[in-house]
């Protein structure tokens, strides 16, 4: 009987998880206006100077090993604050895309099905990014790149770009702080 | 194998599957089978099997044991169409998303192993009481362990389309609800009957197994018939300007 009641729990917490979902996702398919006012710019330049492996290198090599853990958790948690807000206008860009996508002209929706595509590989590298950034606050000396989520970030923002130039020319989008 | 059911019974084990053999027409004639195969097939065998399984426990004619091997045979089957219909609905889900093919292949193939583990343990642990009633303790078990399975995709499904914000389209999300809470429902309620709960009042789950089934196939009729409110889909509103400058500096950064 044990086993029933831990199955019984498993399922009404399955249950209610699928209910939140369905009904979160009924409610964002209501209110789909105004999506790209919630993409919050990312400052591309400052985040590759964060992930700059000779930058580690140097700091590495002028501090103490102590001194150099600390700096290097500080700048995995800063790198953390970026790759989650990537991962944050990622999901934005899946939703701006797939409203276009409905477009009845072919240029506009074949745009928005490659942002789709790219946000959506943009979204799976941040989620591996964040797993690897989080293990290494854990091991702080170990090696780091995060340089694919960088490439694939400009990859979505010029996707980004040519939809909504083809969308609506005279308001473009801006994804980058530095302009 | 005549009881002595309620008319609420009664309404409950036949009430759903009429609206069942209704939704079939009505998907038929607006041509729905042919976006969703599989569901289709589900609809008629679910519908067929019920009704079967009803005029075998009105019939006197039919034993215990003949009504218990009927339930399991049509188990085994239905479990692989309701297999079948997350496969659909993972089709449906991905199919304009080739982006997340690959990793979603992967990972609902490691869930899917991972639960049949899971199941097959549950399995082994639930007690088979009663040899003269071991095939009816069998398909209880074989029920939590269907459910089980169901379940757990379809709550990886959901899982997945948030984690990626994936939006589902109006019909997929109706099937995929519906046969979430349905599998569910069912599974706790099977839990309890394969493990030996509530022996005097096992009715009760009977009757709430058999009222969820009829929410869902209310839920796939709302989710059919009645036609989404229209989202935007087009002029989508974009922030300020700066698109020329911020292009002119990413060449820059892609040239360095």
């Amino acid at each position: 009987m044990n086993l029933a009641i831990v199955i019984v729990i498993a399922a009404a917490l399955a249950l209610g998880i699928i209910l939140h979902l369905a009904v979160t996702q009924s409610l964002q398919a209501k209110r789909s206006t105004d999506l790209a006012v919630s993409i919050r710019p990312i400052d591309i330049e400052a985040f590759r100077n964060l992930i700059n492996p000779a930058e580690d290198e140097y700091l590495r090599c002028r501090l103490p090993a102590n001194r150099f853990r600390g700096v290097r958790r500080e700048r995995l948690r800063a790198m953390a604050a970026y790759v989650h807000v990537a991962a944050s206008n990622a999901a934005v860009l899946v939703r701006v895309g797939e409203a276009a996508l409905a477009s009845g002209d072919a240029r506009v929706a074949e745009a928005a099905q490659q942002l789709v595509n790219d946000a959506l590989l943009l979204r799976r590298n941040t989620t591996v990014a964040l797993a690897r950034i989080y293990l290494a606050l854990a091991w702080p000396n170990s090696g780091f790149a995060a340089v694919r989520v960088v490439e694939r970030y400009e990859r979505v923002s010029g996707t980004a770009m040519l939809l909504g130039r083809l969308q609506n020319p005279a308001l473009p989008v801006r994804l980058s702080a530095r302009l | 194998m005549l009881q002595s059911h309620s008319l609420l019974w009664h309404y409950l084990w036949l009430g759903p599957q009429i609206l069942q053999a209704a939704l079939v027409v009505l998907l038929w004639r607006r041509r729905v089978y042919k976006q969703f195969p599989v569901f289709f097939a589900y609809l008629i065998f679910e519908a067929t099997e019920a009704i079967t399984l009803y005029l075998m426990d009105v019939l006197p004619s039919v034993s215990v044991g003949a009504w218990w091997l009927a339930f399991c045979i049509g188990l085994v089957f239905e479990g692989f169409i309701r297999l079948g219909v997350m496969g659909e609905l993972f089709f449906h889900l991905l199919r304009s998303r080739p982006a997340l093919a690959k990793i979603g292949g992967r990972l609902i193939t490691c869930t899917g192993a991972v639960l049949v583990l899971l199941a097959t343990l549950a399995a082994a642990y639930a007690p088979v009481d009663s040899q003269q009633f071991a095939i009816g303790y069998r398909a209880h078990i074989l029920q939590q362990t269907l459910y089980m399975i169901e379940c757990g995709l379809i709550l990886f499904l959901f899982v997945f389309t948030a984690c990626f914000k994936l939006t589902w389209d109006r019909s997929t999300l109706g099937i995929a609800l519906g046969r979430g809470i349905s599998s569910s429902v069912h599974l706790g309620t099977w839990a309890v009957m394969a493990n030996g709960g509530m022996p005097q009042s096992r009715y009760l789950l009977d009757f709430l197994n058999m009222a969820t089934y009829q929410i869902c196939v209310l839920i796939w009729f709302y989710y059919f018939l009645v036609p989404q409110k229209s989202a935007t889909t087009s002029a989508v509103s974009l922030p300020e300007n700066h698109l020329d400058i911020w292009n002119r500096e990413l060449e820059r950064l892609l040239h360095q």
